[in-house]
């Protein structure tokens, strides 16, 4: 039946008759773990998912989840490191756990946490407290670098030879021309969390502890401040082509366009998949389409292209219970959406979404 | 998984030595079947032996926002956050400080982030003062101070060392300081827990209860301390506008010296019950359900704060009587 409805038809109908429709959500097969689900990623045509209870699964559509059981505590970051995930949590662990479930421990550091981890082309860096531990070159022991705050977030941009690192008072950036790791400061008052490079190199963006994001143009360390969200901003992601920066903290997913010479300098952002009265908590990029996911406090998803006029279509109803991750496999075939409560919902994408045919 | 409440956090200060840590393995140690976090300060004393202890390194963050008092405590963000995403849900954290830190960071925290605000509640502070050295503590650091200012309950500990007569001049110092305290006289910490944990003193619903513990006697005035508290009280409602512009003002312009202010109000054409409690700048208030039926309609005002003589506080509060 569904194939006689376009999604966009489908949009209206739940809109004109607010009919309690999710497709995705009946053709999904849902799991509750025992504790908050607190990250994912997408790694070949599967996910992982990290659980405060130290577990990492692995789903996909050929199998049954692989599960192990590899912090002793609660999984605080994961990043894809080749068909591996490295992991880091409250147990002071640094792990690498494959997609067939093999658990190999990296580094530890006692009673310290392991709050942050990134990988970029075999380089990989983890930080605990105000250290960051980066391995690089096959070399067994990690370089420790050393900052000024607690460390909020890691990123290595495409080529892997540039590291940002977030802290109170801005970011660092390591960098190696040649043959040692080499810092640079990009200031700006107050506390930075999550960090990232745009896809092409020129702008770092971070979420602040403000309810706003901050980002410098790296050739001349000009400001972006990218600010009036009615919450935090915990999620952001690079999305399309153009690229947008896509941001959790509004009632919608909202979209900052990074094209042009100048990024979202003296512009407005698009702001699409809106939901009244209710915050977005996590935004995902659809793989190679122009549009995104944003999971609400709500536990509801919404899935729009990025254009002001989209009708978006839900993705899952609402549940009372916040969505903390949501992740895709490559060909987004599947879509995984973990909420704070550990309930999961793993289910295959429509050939509609895949085919961008909602817009 | 069932849905969460707000996990209770109660802070514990007091100088090094006052007997914080003996406190924490207290209560730690106890047969009482709850499940408690404690954050430590990495220069603390030795010997808390416990699989919920979490490190902390006490970083006060200056919010990016224009108030030069919002500070908070970012590694407390950190690790309530990672703390609310276990698998074991919690009954309490108690968080240490080192000897020497001001409480309002702490404190603050809780009002300005909203996770933070969400998934815990600030239960009350609890600070452990040492009978024999409180007295020169408080001439000498304006930390000490700050605590006893900040505190919900005084822990006055070690009174088996001091006479009586040394124990009745700490009391008045730190009644002199913050009459709303409440203080537990001990020998080695030993006070009922319940007398410590789970005290709810930031709810709103605990202010209706505050009733200023003042002293029968005239005290003797041979130090000056620099922390003081006054307070106001009017059968006259208040003007709301009038109000409003007082106290914004005050807030914005002294709210640096102002520790902690609490207070009930009436104003004129309001049913219900109008209260308040604040640290520094930063206040939570709201309606609180109509007075009690033939009871006086008393608005009542307090302060905790340096240099309140300087504020005009009593003229203030004056001018928003409605008339």
């Amino acid at each position: 039946m569904q194939s006689n409805l376009t999604p966009n038809l489908l949009g209206d109908l739940q809109k004109q008759f607010d009919l309690n429709i999710a497709m995705t959500e009946i053709r999904g097969k849902k799991f509750e773990l025992r504790a908050p689900v607190t990250c994912s990623t997408s790694i070949k045509n599967s996910v992982a998912v990290g659980c405060g209870d130290g577990t990492i699964r692995f789903l996909s559509s050929k199998s049954d989840p692989i599960v192990s059981k590899t912090h002793d505590g609660v999984v605080l970051c994961m990043t894809k490191a080749d068909d591996a995930v490295l992991t880091g949590g409250d147990d002071g662990r640094l792990k690498r756990t494959s997609i067939n479930g093999e658990v190999e421990e990296i580094a530890s550091f006692g009673t310290k946490w392991v709050d942050s981890v990134a990988e970029s082309n075999g380089t990989f860096a983890c930080s605990s407290e105000r250290n960051v531990y980066l391995w690089s070159g096959n070399r067994e022991a990690p370089i420790k670098l050393e900052h000024q705050s607690s460390v909020g977030g890691l990123a290595f941009d495409a080529s892997g030879r540039r590291l940002a690192v977030s802290h109170y008072g801005g970011v660092t950036i390591w960098e190696r021309p040649k043959r040692r790791w080499k810092s640079s400061v990009l200031a700006w008052k107050g506390f930075h969390g999550a960090v990232s490079f745009s896809p092409d190199g020129k702008y770092v963006v971070t979420a602040m502890q403000e309810n706003a994001l901050h980002g410098w143009r790296l050739r001349d360390k000009g400001h972006l401040a990218m600010s009036g969200y009615p919450a935090k901003v915990k999620s952001f992601a690079w999305v399309g082509e153009t690229p947008f920066l896509t941001t959790s903290g509004a009632d919608s997913a909202v979209c900052w366009p990074f094209d042009g010479k100048f990024g979202p300098m003296e512009r407005s952002p698009v702001c699409v998949a809106q939901k009244n009265a209710q915050i977005s908590t996590y935004v995902q990029g659809v793989p190679g389409q122009n549009a995104v996911f944003a999971g609400y406090k709500d536990g509801s998803v919404l899935l729009a292209s990025i254009n002001e006029h989209s009708e978006p279509l839900t993705i899952r109803n609402a549940t009372g219970v916040e969505v903390t991750t949501i992740s895709t496999t490559q060909s987004a075939s599947h879509i995984l959406i973990g909420d704070a409560q550990g309930k999961i919902l793993w289910a295959p994408l429509s050939q509609e979404i895949r085919h961008a045919r909602y817009v | 998984m069932q849905p969460t409440e707000q996990v209770p956090v109660t802070v514990l200060t007091g100088f090094l030595g006052a007997g914080k840590t003996t406190l924490l393995n207290r209560i730690l140690t106890e047969q009482h079947g709850r499940r408690y976090a404690v954050i430590v300060n990495e220069f603390g004393e030795e010997g808390i032996d416990n699989d919920l202890v979490v490190d902390a390194d006490e970083e006060v963050f200056e919010m990016n926002n224009g108030c030069i008092c919002c500070t908070v405590r970012g590694d407390l963000i950190r690790i309530l956050g990672g703390l609310m995403k276990r698998a074991d849900q919690l009954d309490a954290i108690i968080v240490e400080t080192t000897g020497l830190a001001d409480p309002a960071p702490v404190a603050q925290t809780f009002f300005m982030d909203q996770d933070v605000a969400d998934r815990t509640k600030l239960d009350a502070i609890v600070t452990v003062a040492d009978a024999v050295h409180l007295s020169s503590q408080l001439g000498e650091h304006h930390e000490a101070e700050e605590q006893i200012a900040f505190a919900d309950v005084v822990l006055l500990n070690k009174t088996d060392l001091v006479d009586v007569n040394s124990l009745e001049g700490v009391e008045t110092r730190i009644r002199k300081i913050n009459p709303y305290t409440k203080i537990i006289r001990t020998a080695h910490c030993e006070a009922p827990l319940e007398n410590i944990l789970g005290l709810d003193a930031f709810s709103l619903d605990r202010v209706l209860e505050v009733e200023p513990d003042f002293l029968d006697s005239d005290h003797d005035h041979e130090h000056d301390d620099d922390v003081t508290s006054v307070s106001f009280v009017s059968d006259t409602p208040l003007d709301l506008d009038k109000f409003e512009t007082w106290f914004g003002n005050l807030l914005r312009t002294k709210g640096q010296d102002i520790l902690r202010s609490k207070g009930i109000i009436e104003f004129l054409g309001v049913d219900e019950r109008y209260v308040f409690q604040g640290v520094h700048m930063l206040m939570d208030a709201s309606p609180m359900g109509a007075w009690p039926e033939g009871k006086p309609r008393t608005s009542r005002m307090v302060f905790i704060g340096r240099n309140l003589e300087d504020m005009n506080l009593m003229e203030g509060f004056e001018g928003c009587k409605a008339t």
